[in-house]
């Protein structure tokens, strides 16, 4: 491992947070296996999912995003987009598992899960068809990158393609999770199996354009015309992809405003202007679609450089809306005269050792990534 | 005759709140301590009036037993069962945990019980039902809010009731047709 030695500080830095990031979240979760997930999640009967599920929603919303945007090289042939290829199926084979590790913490039974959803499974239930076809995509993605690394370019093209199918088919079903719940009205309609697509393509963008980035970085040389392109065509992209976004996030209000309509209102007020209010403000809207939707559109700031900052505060707001979608919706309570309630309001903030799993599942995740850029041949800049 | 379908039909107005269906409910079942531990519960509604001139009411609430329900529908295991009587139950041992169920039951009629492995919710008491007893909260209140029997059965006590008076059931508008049939 010759490359990991080189003794770059800043290498050093990146791994010395990674493994704090680790061991945090090895004491996160040795502390919920001895003591159980009651005592150390601040999870209730009222609000079952808290931030570990809606950090699995980001990690495999990551994950389907790199798919995604991967395929536009490989499967729908723009050249441009095939370079990074191996990269983004590796880290989104390592995102969607550390996804389903991060879930896997917050089921009470995973184990149970392996053998029941085989031997008695449920067809009407959402949560079975995302963990199968989920399941699938974690397969075809593997053979993907298997075909990718050996330079076979039909079987990677096939793959691809199927792999393509499985994520859209697997992430509006992690959609549908939330919005088949009737009884939970600020999730429930149509609206969310579509926007977990689009924002699939938003998360995949802004990931793309930080591997790329740092990849290049890495290398120490000066950025290569090619790249350079790519970064402005990518940054053109992702400045699309995040005004339709916009339009989705004012559109998923409106209607929760409009005619004040029970339980939506209540929860959507809880986004505006309640407890989630400042993620919403200033995590989703400034830092995940304001500032980088202006650097992306103005010209002087589309630089990779540029590219790569918008990425990145993308990636951080994303997390936010994810953790404001999953707890927005559990926050009205089911029941009238319901007690402890705040300001109408459910109540629920993480624990600090729901933090810490969440902050080693992305450690881990960031850590297996960079030793396989290591350790594999992933190649240079071709193709 | 056709098949047996249990169902609990509560007059409320005979509720003082005190409570006794959900300890007798704790005792029979074994539920654990804990702020999220209970099978059932009385929802205390808004103080209504001007003083001297107030009134308040109870209503105490429990698993609706649905003829449609929805923890059935989104259970990734098949975990929630459905009986032919219409009572809804969980089988532990497939439970996985993930909550699905809490988050699609509109009464928040369930938790996670930390002692059986599983979620856990009103049984309608099952195990005293089969041997020919009552549920405990029926069993137990003072008032008898609770008339629990077979609605299958026209000369059912509970047959009875809603024939003679009208009533109501939580949330109608979720499509979930529940099995807990409030008078007017």
């Amino acid at each position: 491992m010759p490359a990991i030695l080189k003794h770059r500080p800043s290498s050093r830095l990146w791994f010395s947070l990674l493994g704090i990031g680790m061991i945090v979240g090895a004491i996160g979760v040795i502390n919920v296996l001895l003591k159980g997930h009651g005592h150390v999640y601040n999870v209730s009967r009222e609000i079952p999912w808290g931030i570990l599920i809606s950090t699995y929603v980001f990690l495999v919303v990551s994950s389907t995003g790199l798919c995604l945007i991967s395929s536009l090289g490989h499967v729908f042939g723009i050249e441009k987009f095939e370079f990074f290829g191996k990269r983004a199926i590796l880290l989104a084979i390592l995102t969607l598992l550390c996804g389903f590790g991060t879930i896997a913490m917050e089921l009470n039974h995973p184990l149970r899960m392996a053998l029941y959803a085989v031997i008695s499974p449920n067809f009407t239930s959402a949560i079975w068809w995302m963990g199968t076809l989920y399941g699938l995509y974690l397969l075809l993605l593997c053979g993907e990158f298997f075909f990718l690394m050996k330079g076979m370019h039909k079987g990677a093209f096939t793959m691809g393609m199927l792999g393509f199918i499985a994520a859209v088919s697997a992430h509006s079903n992690l959609g549908a999770v939330f919005g088949l719940l009737e009884a939970r009205p600020y999730w429930y309609g149509p609206f969310l199996p579509l926007y977990f697509i689009l924002s699939a393509l938003v998360s995949g963008g802004a990931i793309i354009s930080l591997l790329v980035y740092f990849h290049h970085k890495e290398s120490g040389a000066l950025m290569p015309q090619r790249y350079e392109e790519f970064m402005d065509t990518l940054g053109r992209l992702q400045a699309l992809f995040l005004m339709i976004l916009i339009f989705f996030v004012i559109w998923k209000i409106i209607p929760g405003l409009y005619g004040h309509p029970p339980e939506k209102f209540e929860a959507t007020m809880a986004v505006l202007s309640g407890p989630l209010a400042f993620n919403f403000w200033f995590f989703e809207v400034l830092i995940g679609m304001l500032i980088p939707v202006t650097l992306l559109l103005n010209r002087r700031t589309r630089t990779p450089l540029g590219v790569m900052y918008a990425g990145l505060l993308s990636t951080f707001g994303i997390f936010f809306m994810r953790y404001d979608l999953v707890v927005a919706g559990q926050l009205v309570s089911m029941r009238e005269g319901a007690a402890d309630l705040v300001g109408g309001l459910l109540h629920y903030a993480p624990s600090l050792t729901e933090v810490a799993i969440v902050v080693g599942a992305i450690s881990l995740c960031l850590f297996l990534y960079t030793m396989a850029e290591h350790l594999l041949p992933l190649g240079g800049e071709e193709h | 005759m056709s098949e047996k379908r249990y169902a609990i039909v509560l007059d409320t107005r005979r509720c003082i709140d005190c409570k006794a269906c959900t300890v007798a409910c704790k005792a029979e079942n074994s539920v654990p301590l804990g702020r999220n531990n209970y099978r059932n519960w009385v929802d205390e509604e808004a103080l209504r009036g001007q003083y001297p001139n107030l009134g308040q009411s109870f209503t105490p609430s429990q698993c609706q037993h649905c003829g449609n329900p929805p923890c059935a529908h989104v259970c990734p295991t098949h975990a929630t069962e459905v009986n032919p009587d219409g009572i809804v139950h969980v089988v532990d041992k497939k439970c996985i945990g993930c909550k699905y169920c809490q988050t699609a039951c509109p009464y928040n009629a369930r938790y996670y019980n930390e002692e059986l492995g599983a979620v856990d919710k009103c049984t309608f008491c099952a195990h005293r039902v089969y041997e020919g007893r009552l549920p405990a909260c029926v069993e137990t209140c003072p008032t008898k809010v609770r008339v629990f029997g077979d609605i299958n059965d026209p000369n059912s006590e509970v047959s009875r009731l809603l024939a003679k008076y009208p009533s109501r059931v939580l949330k109608p508008a979720q499509g979930t047709k529940p099995h807990l049939f409030y008078l007017i």
